[in-house]
């Protein structure tokens, strides 16, 4: 692998502030935000609730525009993008795991992994093919014809992150994954994420309020207020 | 995405029951609507079809026989079998009369013909036969049916006893039916001998038919000539024009009430499987995906609903029948295949309007 590539910046924010306007108050969210990812790096953003973690992960998703400063995601303006874009760009570069798993219910395992990647277009065999494998992965090939009530929270979690690696996206965008699990299935998913970003290359951003999780992280951010306290990148 | 749509569906098995059965009431209102004109276009015009004569000659400014009254004379007769080219000119006799049965009154499209010359009668004799003297009448098998007429029974027209000996089909025009007696007894219940309605002519062979209505206008410039085809048109276009708006007018309703109901129960769902749609926006499902989403459950709902309408149909007609014999329904598989692209029509502008609801749903809901 190109050294160079493997440590490419791919996620950055410059200066970002968002605030938000309610009954003529403006409130800010995040302020004067500036941070980078990399790939084959996790960045954990870390505070307790209401600090902007997930308004920042929304910033570098595109679901929010910046109020002002730059949020680039692979070399693209996100802010600036036409929604169609960002349609398209979410679909093929990111992916998404969420605190509450938010798996279709409807869907089996399988459907739930193949279904993005009908976003992209994939042929329904193609994509049948890549659910199974990465359902095999993440050790819950053995799920996928259950339906998402029928799975424990950890499986559910794994059944999202596998969803989230279906179009092998570039940049991956967590927000609290561990909130809904306990003590032990937080560390073996965070672990999955952990091996996506040093083992796949990948920019893994996760949001958590959980500081038992910082040792897997290879920067963390540190928010309080919708502002950077810290920025402590490991050794 | 149609497992998904199928399977979200399925879901709510009452509403979903529910739904397909009013969508299916819908359709069936509107089947039956259509049934009923085809019937009564059928049997208004089946007399009319089945003399197949070449000329219909009626007095001046009369375009059919439904709704008009043509009065001609005997004398009429005589100038046309004069024509050059005529063949035969057969009187007909049509007057609207009160029949009575066991003390039951109704009214009848009395046909007087000539049984002789054997046209202007039944178009089908379905039991007994035709009328062969005076003091013999043919009623519509649905009239028959309605007022409990058997074939050999008594029925007065005026202070006349007619003996039934028939009944005929393709004779019932939903408001009234004909009825059949000899020529010279429909005259004697007018009054007038020497009256007729119109006159059925049968060019000679080697004969154009245009140039012998021509002849017929010029040699009698009060009376109408119309070629069979051209009268068959203007008496469908008079069963229409008092019919069809009130047709129209239901089956539109028909077609709001069912579209209102398809966008509704499809709107209801996006409402119910938000949080579906916003992780699907947010995951970065293109648009026409979630619109197909919606487009699937719309047509899955319209063509069952459909589908059970068509299962309906044949029953409930039969009921219809056998409650009131004089409405005549008929169903072909036009009808059917016009329902069906209506169902499917329909579907796809309810689910127009259910798309607009997924404009309210944000890929950041998600994060809340």
């Amino acid at each position: 692998m190109n050294p160079a590539k493997s440590r490419e910046v791919v996620l950055a924010m410059h200066d970002v502030s968002k605030n938000f306007s309610t009954g003529g108050q403006s409130t800010f969210a995040v302020r004067n935000v500036s941070l980078e990812a990399k790939r084959g790096e996790l960045v954990m953003l870390l505070g307790p609730s209401g600090s902007g973690k997930t308004t920042i992960l929304t910033l570098m998703a595109g679901f929010l525009r910046p109020t002002s400063g730059e949020v680039r995601l692979l070399g693209n303006d996100v802010g600036t993008c036409r929604p169609d874009d960002l349609q398209r760009f979410r679909a093929r570069s990111m992916g998404f795991v969420f605190q509450n798993f938010l798996l279709i219910d409807a869907l089996t395992v399988t459907e739930n992994v193949m279904i993005v990647q009908e976003f992209c277009g994939t042929a329904r065999k193609a994509a049948r093919g890549k659910a199974g494998l990465l359902l095999q992965q993440l050790d819950i090939s053995h799920l996928g014809s259950r339906f998402p009530p029928t799975l424990s929270q950890g499986e559910k979690q794994r059944v999202a992150i596998a969803r989230a690696l279906a179009n092998n996206p570039e940049v991956i965008l967590a927000d609290e994954p561990t909130a809904s699990l306990e003590s032990s299935q937080a560390v073996e998913i965070i672990g999955i994420l952990r091996r996506l970003a040093a083992e796949e290359n990948r920019c893994v951003v996760a949001a958590s309020h959980d500081g038992r999780l910082r040792d897997q992280a290879d920067t963390i951010v540190s928010l309080r207020d919708g502002k950077i306290g810290n920025i402590s990148p490991k050794a | 995405m149609t497992l998904y749509s199928l399977r979200t569906l399925r879901g709510q098995p009452f509403r979903l029951m529910f739904t397909i059965g009013g969508i299916a009431l819908c359709i069936l209102l509107m089947l039956f609507l259509a049934s009923i004109y085809h019937g009564v276009r059928e049997g208004s015009i089946e007399y009319i079809r089945a003399n197949a004569t070449d000329l219909w000659v009626l007095q001046g400014s009369q375009t059919n026989i439904l709704r008009g009254s043509s009065i001609l004379l005997t004398a009429h007769g005589q100038v046309l079998n004069q024509v050059e080219g005529v063949s035969a000119a057969t009187p007909v006799v049509f007057l609207l009369s009160t029949i009575k049965k066991s003390g039951r009154t109704s009214t009848v499209y009395l046909t007087g013909y000539d049984i002789l010359a054997g046209t202007g009668g039944p178009p089908v004799i379905s039991e007994g036969r035709s009328v062969l003297m005076e003091g013999e009448i043919v009623l519509d098998r649905s009239f028959a049916a309605k007022f409990g007429i058997n074939i050999g029974d008594s029925v007065m027209i005026r202070d006349c006893d007619l003996l039934v000996t028939g009944l005929s089909e393709g004779t019932n025009m939903f408001v009234i039916q004909y009825a059949f007696v000899t020529l010279s007894q429909a005259q004697a219940l007018i009054g007038y001998p020497g009256l007729v309605s119109c006159y059925l002519v049968k060019v000679s062979r080697g004969f154009g038919v245009e140039k012998v209505s021509m002849e017929i206008k010029s040699e009698l410039p009060g009376v109408e000539v119309y070629q069979h085809e051209e009268f068959v048109g203007n008496n469908v276009r008079e069963m229409e024009s008092g019919f069809l708006p009130l047709l129209y007018a239901i089956a539109v309703i028909g077609a709001i009430v069912l579209t209102s109901i398809l966008s509704l129960i499809l709107s209801m769902n996006v409402l119910e499987r938000r949080k579906d749609f916003a992780v699907l926006k947010a995951l970065g499902s293109p648009q026409r995906i979630l619109r197909r989403i919606i487009f699937t459950q719309s047509l899955t709902l319209g063509w069952s609903g459909c589908l059970a309408a068509f299962a309906l149909a044949g029953p409930l007609m039969g009921v219809v029948e056998f409650l009131a014999p004089e409405v005549s329904t008929r169903i072909g598989i036009g009808t059917l295949a016009a329902a069906f692209a209506a169902a499917g029509a329909m579907s796809f502008l309810s689910s127009c309007i259910a798309v607009r609801r997924l404009r309210s749903v944000y890929p950041l809901e998600v994060f809340q």
